[in-house]
């Protein structure tokens, strides 16, 4: 028995490291999980305009992404240009036009929204709609986002 | 207290048993200057070991016939190679010059062992120097590279090497080998296995978390170099406490089961912080000094043609080490391309759900993944850089730690593959310390 005291406190050293060290979650990782697009249809009640051009880009992507099957962060990421678009396509196993046609049913649907309850101002809804219908997809982040630097 | 010619041939070995690893905080460094991934960076080590354990051997036999003439040559030889090493304008030449550094270690290591047996007149006294002296260079090995590295760069290390190989040249003076010829034998194979699969193991151990500090978690090199000291400390201090009372098997073994509990506990750091890593280096470190030192002395003791013998353990460590690279780099790489689509896709909703000001989400969202394009696949984005230009509010502060924070465990979670499949081939060193352990000495 003697003899073997080494092994026994090499054995009794490691699990007294590894157990805690378990015990503390560290053999699991979860990353903060995404929130299922198919919950975030609804037109919400919002507070002025860049809330609105919020929700609208945000709640039309989720709708877009609910129709791929994807999340909306994915679809968000892929938005950034168009070989990122292009990557997304194939790793979904889509066609592009399917793709920017769902983006494109996903805001105009949420503009309309905007209009019937009232958020978008009569003057703007022509240019946001017409935005979203000739801007190819990965020019709008980036058209939501200068239409926003106007508002003071 | 060793003499000036022995602490000088320790001097010798320990530099070129240091430099498979001395390079390992500068990986990263070397990573961005030649804009290489982790699979071809790995490389800088591979080709330097993949050369010390093809030429053990030979450097081994010719050392044996002519141990001043291998020492000189290969000192020489290692100080071109560090030159051109510290030059080297491109990352194959960088590559092809370790190859050749490797040449000229492997001869100063094994010709080393020879003359501190002419010069210890104990042929069981130079096998312990020689030991010990390895592990001293790999104690002071990561530290130096890594305070060279952030001082000076990476090219530092190599130059670094070249007046010392050189320096060591004054041990050969006087010195006169006398030693009759005798067969070497057939290589003691237990032992010399254990140490390939273990050296497989500290692979991770001596490369992993160093990139895990430097790459992952952001630590600067020196400051890495330092936090990874602790295992050669232990080896050392371990290797001098180790229970006379117990059988070397069990001595062994237990080493074994030290490194591969160490390596475990590394696959499931539960916090990403350097802290968590020193009682898994412990660990490591009781295993080196228990398990590596007592199989090198096996494997050499009492052997005629002790130097040959010598040159077989080399052959196996170093062995074991290219077999770890090649299968703990390609692993590493994948984990880390998938963990850190799962974060960047978890960090977008962060921005996207957080309470900042509406249309900077989208701004903000696609500024913190041009930081993660920027950066590639294996090189740490600089978040931070995306919030540079915004306001300095508890908000932002609160959403970059969250991201910082989701980052920090995607990256310690893509190392728990290659550390557990580090601690299993380190595990599989006990079926030889198994099977050899009722084996004279």
């Amino acid at each position: 028995m003697t003899g073997r005291r080494p092994l026994l406190v090499a054995i009794a050293a490691v699990a007294a490291v590894v157990l805690p060290y378990v015990a503390l979650g560290g053999a699991a990782y979860e990353p903060t999980p995404v929130r299922d697009p198919c919950g975030q249809r609804a037109w919400e009640e919002v507070d002025g305009l860049e809330e609105t051009l919020e929700q609208i880009a945000l709640t039309g992507f989720s709708r877009a992404a609910c129709e791929l099957g994807v999340t909306r962060e994915e679809l968000v990421l892929a938005l950034r240009s168009e070989t990122a678009l292009d990557r997304f396509a194939a790793k979904h196993d889509l066609e592009r036009e399917e793709v920017d046609r769902a983006v494109r049913d996903g805001l105009t649907g949420t503009i309309d929204d905007a209009q019937d309850a009232g958020d978008l101002p009569r003057l703007l809804a022509p240019l946001v709609r017409r935005a979203v219908e000739e801007l190819p997809p990965y020019l709008l982040l980036e058209a939501v986002q200068r239409l926003g630097s106007l508002i003071p | 207290m060793p003499s000036p010619r022995s602490a000088l041939l320790g001097v010798g070995i320990g530099l070129a048993l240091a430099d498979s690893s001395i390079v390992t905080l500068a990986l990263p460094d070397i990573l961005r200057s030649f804009d290489v991934g982790i699979t071809s960076v790995s490389w800088t080590l591979t080709s330097y070991n993949l050369a010390f354990c093809l030429l053990a051997v030979p450097a081994a036999y010719t050392a044996s016939r002519s141990p001043r003439g291998a020492f000189a040559g290969g000192a020489v030889l290692f100080a071109l190679a560090s030159l051109a090493c510290g030059l080297a304008t491109s990352f194959d030449f960088l590559v092809g010059a370790r190859a050749v550094q490797a040449a000229g270690g492997v001869l100063v290591v094994t010709a080393a062992l020879d003359l501190l047996s002419a010069t210890t007149g104990s042929d069981v006294g130079a096998a312990q120097t020689w030991v010990a002296a390895g592990v001293v260079g790999a104690a002071l090995g990561p530290a130096v590279g890594g305070v060279l590295t952030e001082l000076l760069g990476w090219e530092s290390i190599f130059l670094f090497q070249v007046p010392v190989a050189l320096a060591i040249l004054v041990a050969l003076r006087g010195v006169r080998v006398y030693r009759l010829p005798a067969p070497a034998g057939r290589p003691r194979v237990p032992p010399n296995a254990a140490l390939f699969f273990l050296s497989g193991g500290l692979v991770a151990a001596l490369f992993l978390i160093v990139l895990l500090l430097v790459d992952g978690w952001g630590m600067s090199p020196a400051a890495a170099g330092v936090v990874v000291t602790v295992m050669p400390l232990v080896a050392i201090v371990a290797a001098r406490r180790a229970p006379e009372s117990a059988s070397p098997a069990i001595r062994m073994a237990s080493g074994v089961v030290f490194v591969a509990g160490g390596l475990l506990a590394l696959a499931v750091l539960p916090r990403s912080s350097w802290v968590w890593t020193v009682p898994p280096q412990v660990l490591i470190g009781a295993g080196i000094g228990l398990a590596l030192v007592g199989l090198t002395q096996r494997a050499v003791a009492g052997k005629a043609a002790q130097v040959v013998h010598g040159g077989w353990t080399l052959a196996a460590r170093h062995g074991g080490v290219v077999l770890g690279l090649l299968l703990l780099a390609p692993v590493l790489t994948s984990a880390l391309d998938h963990n850190e689509d799962l974060a960047v896709r978890a960090g977008t909703a962060a921005v996207l759900d957080s309470e900042i000001r509406p249309l900077d989400k989208l701004g903000l969202a696609q500024d913190v993944i041009e930081q993660v394009d920027a950066a590639g696949s294996e090189q740490r984005p600089d978040i931070p850089a995306a919030f540079e230009d915004r306001p300095d509010t508890e908000i932002y502060r609160s959403l970059l730690a969250t991201l910082e924070e989701e980052l920090d465990s995607a990256i310690t979670n893509a190392f728990q593959g290659p550390f557990l499949l580090a601690s299993a081939l380190a595990l599989l060193a006990l079926v030889p310390v198994w099977v050899g352990r009722g084996e004279p000495l």
